[in-house]
């Protein structure tokens, strides 16, 4: 379960602190999510656009993001040209399909950019530094950890199902449904207990401060991403 | 019964609200088809109903359905959804709380009822449709969306559609409550899973 965070820290050229990642997270979801198609909000979707495909050129993953790249301007570029000059039904689709691209996938990357390169311990740091409290803290630092696994246990009951031939020629979307959930339910409520005997081996149950090894500190390219982030939510909601 | 938090139950709470999170997020992004929006409250809680009857069956004191309402709430805001969404959030959740409290953490009908009133926070997120938002918003979706997309939401969205909307959340969640407590009780009590 550890194998997701840990291969790529190892590897990142730029190496930036998880509140500036955060501070990029929420930056891109908000001008993606509700940016509009005209004058100067356009150019910050675009700049958006090109954080995604940084971020894994930052984490050495050239292939994915040239693709992702190609994808998202294509869509982007699709949504600020194409969709101005066509009507009815055409227009229709072509929104959609590029909306839900470049609407859900820049933050969907960034997302996973922040999952996949920041360490429990690191993400636990940080928040404690920001003064959120435990009780947050914890089940948040839980689900990060959660989703890629959940990817990875989706993955191999569909590779389980496939060996036995179930899943092809199911009508009903329901038992469809149950057969994917119930398996990842049974996985769930097992990992919850490992997770919880794991976590009181390390003592966090014991109420005193925690301590730690990781270097959390903002460097001068944190700060000048952060201004830059504000500057762009500042532009975004002020014209 | 226990009153304080302890570590087992904020992971439960963490881990839970992860995957009730995905399977909403998944059925949410269907949303985006217009037609689709409007019956989005309905849908939703159905699918999602099944691992929140898990999550219930686990809950035990009063405090962690709100917590999970919090973390949702924060989850949405960070993908770009306004702000009243922290309120229909954490008023659903302690709408919940007093449901299942009132049948002691262990009363399957409670739980039914409960994810009823728990699917009430997905209004949040399509709050903007409506009332003294609507007009604001809806320009505001003109640029973003083409006027094509707006006028199609605009005819699918009347006033009444947000009551109808509430309704579709509760029938939503009863029948999501009762397919997770079949799932439930086929699956999980014959394995001896509660």
């Amino acid at each position: 379960m550890e194998t997701g965070s840990r291969t790529a820290a190892g590897k990142e050229m730029l190496k930036l602190d998880p509140r500036t990642k955060l501070a990029i997270l929420i930056t891109v979801g908000i001008i993606m999510m509700s940016g509009k198609l005209t004058g100067i909000e356009y150019i910050l979707r675009l700049i958006c656009t090109c954080v995604p495909f940084l971020l894994l050129i930052s984490v050495k993953l050239y292939k994915t993001a040239v693709i992702s790249a190609l994808i998202l301007f294509a869509t982007v570029l699709c949504e600020g040209f194409v969709i101005p000059n066509t009507k009815g039904i055409l227009n229709l689709m072509i929104m959609i399909i590029c909306g839900v691209i470049s609407r859900f996938g820049p933050g969907y990357i960034c997302g996973w950019y922040v999952v996949r390169s920041t360490s429990v311990s690191e993400f636990v740091t940080v928040m404690e530094r920001m003064h959120f409290p435990n009780i947050i803290t914890i089940p948040m630092s839980v689900m990060f950890r959660y989703f890629p696994t959940l990817k990875e246990e989706y993955l191999s009951i569909r590779d389980a199902m496939k060996m036995r031939e179930i899943g092809q020629s199911i009508k009903n979307p329901f038992t469809y449904i149950e057969y994917i959930l119930v398996p990842i339910m049974m996985s769930t409520s097992q990992i919850a207990n490992d997770l919880s005997a794991a976590s009181l081996t390390k003592g966090l149950g014991a109420g005193r401060k925690r301590t730690h090894i990781c270097s959390i500190g903002m460097t001068c390219i944190d700060y000048i991403l952060i201004a830059a982030m504000a500057a762009m939510l500042v532009i975004f909601f002020v014209f | 019964m226990k009153t304080k938090f302890e570590i087992k139950d904020l992971i439960t709470v963490g881990i839970f609200t992860a995957l009730y999170f995905v399977v909403t997020f998944i059925v949410a992004c269907i949303g985006f088809i217009p037609i689709f929006m409007a019956f989005m409250p309905l849908i939703g809680p159905i699918f999602a109903g099944i691992p929140l009857m898990l999550y219930f069956s686990k809950v035990k004191h009063f405090g962690m359905v709100t917590v999970t309402g919090i973390i949702i709430a924060i989850l949405m805001f960070i993908t770009g959804h306004p702000y009243p969404i922290f309120i229909f959030c954490i008023g659903a959740a302690l709408i919940t709380e007093f449901v299942l409290r009132a049948g002691k953490y262990s009363s399957i009908k409670h739980c039914v009822i409960g994810s009823a009133t728990f699917s009430l926070w997905l209004l949040g997120m399509v709050i903007a449709f409506f009332f003294g938002f609507r007009e604001a918003y809806f320009a505001s979706l003109v640029d973003g969306y083409g006027q094509e997309y707006v006028d199609k939401m605009q005819s699918y969205t009347p006033t009444w559609m947000f009551f109808a909307m509430i309704l579709m959340c509760l029938v939503g969640g009863t029948i999501g409550g009762l397919l997770g407590a079949r799932v439930l009780k086929k699956h999980f009590k014959k394995a001896g899973m509660i």
